[in-house]
């Protein structure tokens, strides 16, 4: 039962980390590695926002959400923009620019282990006889609410629509008059808006360190490749598959192997299906 | 462009000079001889006095890391460039000879004058052996592939506490004096890059850029090129055996942070700088952009925010990297032309 | 459209030079250089960076050390090594140490480097430069010591003045845990580590040791990789088998997510940080919302938690406070502070700044200081521990109760009785 309500918990805080990433990924191609750097400096936003300027809590976390995906679209369009399509050169540049907001933020005094959020909820409830507290419960519930939400979006919403037309075929959707630069930009917004959402409901569970943004990068990047790079419905499922993987490590195992196993995930799948599990198969493309 | 009088265009035309020495006729006049040798030999010149030149005692230290550092671009270059696999998991070839290295000196008591030979060809062998099964992928899966490869060998000697775990190993033999450290490291480094440029413009280096241009069309032509994959990787990660071998020597130590990701980015870093698929170019990438960190220390943590911008802004709007600029200069004359 | 960009980061670095300190002041005679290796964006190493600025200062208030019949002050050269820093090699960290001596021309070295394999492999750099270096912070790893003792000619420069792992555990963790059985009749021990060598060390011997001493000790210790962010599952885990008491040594930051759980979930079981770094902190109240209480942590040495181990301690913590507008916060902080006092003994006393000379003195230190009597063992440079101040150097457990850092351990410093959270009582 522990294992179930956990697993689950698990796999939808993995989930949260990874829906910017392999959002942004499967429309503009972008394999972003700022994107730790964007989930911590949204903690920070929101810390700011309550303890500087004393903004009302729910008020703080919303503009810090604003304000993140607004970072991101800046990156975006000032400089990421002119590297676009060669593979390499994003990585290492939007890793630069990663390493530079982390350190950045350590320079101007984000350091050490007393930044913490407030949770949304306080408490704890038994669940199928386990005892869960509220802000977890809190994080399930705002992940399963974000997909929705995200699959409606990208279903009904014509920008939604746009974006997905992106991800499927860009040069059919530029001879539809879809301006992809902008798309890419906007793609961008809604991933660091994502990576900040992540962040206002994990980062309450403990305290915001700079350190953690290489985890959430890591654990991202995990999820994303073994669901299939640019795939969301493989990125969710292979939350899952992951979160449980790693409470079952932990339960059967030994917990210092769960990180081991997150990367071995990923080096094996790349071996055996480079495409993840649940992605596109795209053969040629991949290996020879 | 639109200048005074109507439109114009740049031209870039070869210099006659370039085009003289281009064959055995270079040989006819002093001029053109050195207009070949001059800056072959500026760069040998320089590398070998650089340990002369150089008398403030810390800044000797920085230029034996600096030496590590060119041998990894050198080998992050030739991979990615001339094979077209990029790998971005440099710090595993460094992790690998680094603990070869140590292991060989402390338990069986070699001296650096066998270990570091025997940790660079048997490190290269591990390293393709691990990397192997990873030669078929692509593109950014093999670069993602190979990013990962540094962080698991880490979490696994932590997990398991295999090799001096987190507290490393210690007590490793050091070079005599600096004078052997230094020439012998800048020597291998000028060998290898005067080898690396020999090697590109044979056969088998033509079989390498084929793969990188196009490798459906080597296949086609009855190569295995799994097998030449091999061979690079092999050559590649030798380079990076070698650097974590002198590193491990230099300071006496090996550990689980010889895994670090430093080593793997600076040397990308110093190949986008220097100019990608020159092999010089990476080798002078380091040289600048090594001691800019060191100059940049100052400014404590501070320090990897310049840095990172530096390198950003380079990759963003330099990509060419400063070799590239430097040889066009040098080969070519640009003119505006009437269109 | 390139300019653009490049003017203003121009600027900007032209506007972080003008506003970089100025170096230091100078004085009238030559100063005497104390080259800091710390990792100066963590807590250990910020808080002796403080540590050490401030006996400096006090030194040099004073008049400075009396060398070769002259007044000579102090002056201090903080490098960042960013050795805690994942993704960074240790070679970064020991040429800051080698820029320090060789560039800063460090008369003396004192602080780190902070990781263990980093000051491990710091020894071996220090007895080629032939430099004398007291350790204060960080590494606890006994290797340290155990490598002066095998091989005392080459290592004879490496000094610690802060605490190591072994006696933490069996002088103070243990009698501290059996305390605790004695007081509640509890005995189940449930044990949380994080995955480096120390910590993985440390769980193991306590849990030897303790099932030696009538306590069952639940399982194996449960080991987390650093990063953890989830600790539900060993939590439950101890609360289904009954645990009483947990132990965990981390030195991870995400250890205050543990803490937070263990609240949520009222675990009926006192959480006993042998290491526990955010809990070291005085803003961990704050940052934990008070759901930290009862929480026991250790800070290796006295001083940097209130408490009256000797005259010295409080009037330490009060010069720390005033000059810094913040307590001394974790380990490493009052360690960091006396090594300059006890620095400046030695060279008044071999009366030079030749090493050959000052290690003899150091070796002779002998002091009533911050936290007790501040002697190193002549054999391996070790500093003699014990939990009476007027013998050796104490350690100091505290407990987190209503806001506040208790003194709970050793009995002779404390300044209050250990207590059980309200959800433990039966």
């Amino acid at each position: 039962m522990e294992i179930l309500v956990y697993g689950i918990i698990n796999s939808v805080t993995l989930a949260l980390m990874a829906l910017g990433f392999t959002l942004v990924y499967g429309i503009s191609g972008l394999p972003n590695f700022a994107h730790g750097a964007l989930y911590i400096v949204t903690g920070f936003i929101a810390w700011s926002f309550i303890h500087t300027l004393k903004l009302n809590f729910l008020l703080a976390m919303f503009l810090s959400l604003f304000v993140t995906g607004l970072i991101g679209a800046a990156i975006y369009r000032l400089f990421l923009i002119r590297v676009r399509g060669m593979a390499t050169s994003e990585i290492i540049a939007s890793y630069a620019i990663g390493l530079a907001i982390l350190e950045g933020l350590r320079w101007g005094g984000f350091k050490g282990m007393t930044y913490t959020l407030p949770v949304f909820i306080e408490g704890s409830l038994q669940i199928l006889g386990v005892q869960v507290d509220l802000q977890r419960i809190m994080v399930v519930v705002v992940g399963v609410v974000v997909m929705g939400l995200l699959w409606l979006f990208t279903h009904y919403n014509r920008i939604g629509l746009a974006l997905r037309a992106m991800a499927q075929d860009e040069r059919a959707a530029l001879m539809l008059g879809i301006d992809s630069d902008r798309m890419a930009v906007a793609a961008m917004f809604l991933g660091s808006f994502l990576a900040g959402l992540a962040a206002v409901v994990l980062l309450p569970l403990g305290n915001i360190v700079v350190e953690a943004g290489y985890n959430v990068l890591i654990m991202a990047i995990a999820v994303c490749i073994v669901g299939g790079l640019g795939s969301w419905i493989g990125a969710i499922l292979a939350a899952f598959l992951i979160g449980f993987v790693q409470i079952l490590t932990v339960v059967y195992i030994e917990s210092h192997f769960q990180i081991v196993v997150a990367l071995l995930a990923i080096i094996v799948t790349l071996i055996l299906k480079p495409s993840g599990l649940f992605g596109r198969q795209k053969e040629l493309e991949e290996r020879v | 462009m639109t200048l005074k009088g109507g439109d114009v265009r740049q031209e870039r035309i070869d210099r006659g000079i370039k085009v003289r020495t281009g064959g055995i006729y270079a040989v006819s006049s002093w001029k053109e001889i050195g207009y070949l040798l001059i800056p072959r030999l500026v760069l040998i010149v320089g590398l070998l006095i650089l340990p002369l030149a150089v008398t403030n005692l810390y800044w000797q230290r920085v230029i034996s890391i600096v030496g590590i550092y060119a041998l990894l671009s050198l080998s992050f270059d030739f991979l990615t460039h001339f094979v077209g696999l990029v790998s971005l998991g440099g710090a595993f070839y460094v992790g690998v000879g680094g603990y070869m290295a140590a292991i060989l000196n402390t338990k069986l008591g070699l001296s650096p004058l066998f270990t570091i030979p025997m940790a660079a060809l048997g490190g290269a062998a591990i390293c393709t052996l691990f990397l192997l099964p990873c030669l078929p992928l692509r593109g950014v899966y093999f670069s993602i592939v190979t990013l990962m490869y540094p962080l698991i060998t880490a979490r696994i000697i932590e997990a398991l506490n295999i090799l001096g775990g987190t507290d490393g190993i210690v007590g490793v033999a050091s070079f005599p004096n600096r004078w052997v450290e230094q020439y012998s490291l800048f020597g291998l480094l000028l060998l290898i890059l005067f080898g690396l440029r020999r090697l590109v413009n044979k056969d088998i280096g033509l079989v390498f850029r084929g793969i990188k241009d196009n490798d459906q069309a080597v296949k086609a032509s009855g190569i295995n090129i799994t097998h030449y994959k091999a061979a690079a990787v092999f050559i590649s990660s030798g380079m990076g055996c070698l650097g974590g071998a002198y590193l491990v020597h230099i300071y006496m130590w090996s550990g689980i942070s010889q895994l670090a990701l430093d080593f793997s980015i600076i040397p990308i870093a110093s190949t986008v700088i220097g100019g990608g698929g020159t092999l010089v170019g990476p080798v002078l990438g380091a040289f600048i952009l090594v001691p800019i960190s060191e100059l940049l220390r100052a400014f404590g943590t501070l320090r990897i925010v310049f840095y990172s911008l530096i390198l950003m802004a380079f990759i963003i709007f330099r990509s060419e990297g400063l070799m590239v600029y430097a040889q066009r200069k040098y080969h070519q004359f640009e003119r505006w032309v009437k269109v | 459209m390139k300019a653009k960009f490049v003017v203003p980061w121009v600027l900007f670095s032209f506007f972080i030079l003008l506003f970089s300190p100025p170096p230091a002041a100078l004085s009238a005679e030559k100063p005497i250089i104390i080259g800091c290796p710390l990792a100066t964006a963590f807590l250990y190493g910020w808080d002796a960076e403080r540590a050490i600025r401030l006996a400096v200062e006090e030194i040099n208030a004073a008049g400075g050390v009396k060398v070769g019949g002259k007044k000579r002050p102090f002056a201090v050269e903080v490098m960042d090594t960013r050795d805690l820093e994942p993704g960074v090699p240790v070679s970064d960290a020991l040429l800051t140490l080698e820029k320090l001596i060789l560039e800063k021309k460090a008369d003396f070295i004192v602080g780190g480097p902070v990781r263990s394999e980093a000051a491990l492999a710091a020894m071996d750099l220090l007895s080629k430069y032939k430099k004398v270096s007291i350790l204060t912070t960080g590494a606890l790893t006994p290797a340290y010591h155990a490598r002066v003792a095998e091989n005392y000619d080459k290592f004879k420069y490496c000094f610690r003045i802060s605490g190591e792992a072994v006696w933490m555990v069996t002088g103070e963790i243990i009698p501290c845990l059996v305390d605790i059985g004695n007081k509640f009749k509890v005995n189940k021990l449930f044990i949380m580590v994080q995955d480096v060598a120390h910590a993985r060390g440390g769980g193991a011997l306590i849990a030897k040791i303790m099932a030696g001493k009538n306590w069952t000790v639940l399982g194996d210790p449960e080991i987390y990789p650093t990063g953890t962010t989830d600790f539900s599952m060993g939590l439950l885990k101890a609360k289904k088998e009954g645990a009483q008491v947990i132990l965990i040594w981390m030195d991870m930051p995400e250890s205050s997510i543990l803490l937070k759980q263990w609240y949520d979930l009222k675990v009926p079981a006192l959480p006993f940080g042998s290491i526990i770094a955010p809990a070291e902190q005085p803003g961990f109240w704050k940052a934990t919302e008070g759901k930290g209480e009862f929480c026991l942590a250790n800070v290796v040495n006295a001083g940097n938690a209130p408490s009256k181990a000797t005259p010295w301690t409080m009037k330490f913590f009060n010069a720390y406070t005033k000059r810094w507008k913040i307590e001394p916060e974790g380990y490493g902080t009052s360690s960091s502070y006396m090594a300059v006092y006890a620095l400046k003994e030695a060279i008044e006393k071999a009366d030079s700044l030749d090493p050959e000379a000052v290690i003899p003195a150091l070796e002779k230190t002998d002091m009533m200081g911050v936290y007790g009597r501040i002697r190193f063992n002549a054999k391996n440079h070790q500093i003699i521990p014990s939990l009476d101040p007027k013998e050796g150097a104490v350690g100091t457990i505290f407990q987190w109760q209503k806001g506040k850092r208790v003194v709970v351990y050793p009995d002779k410093i404390a300044t209050g009785q250990i207590q059980l959270p309200p959800w433990m009582k039966k």
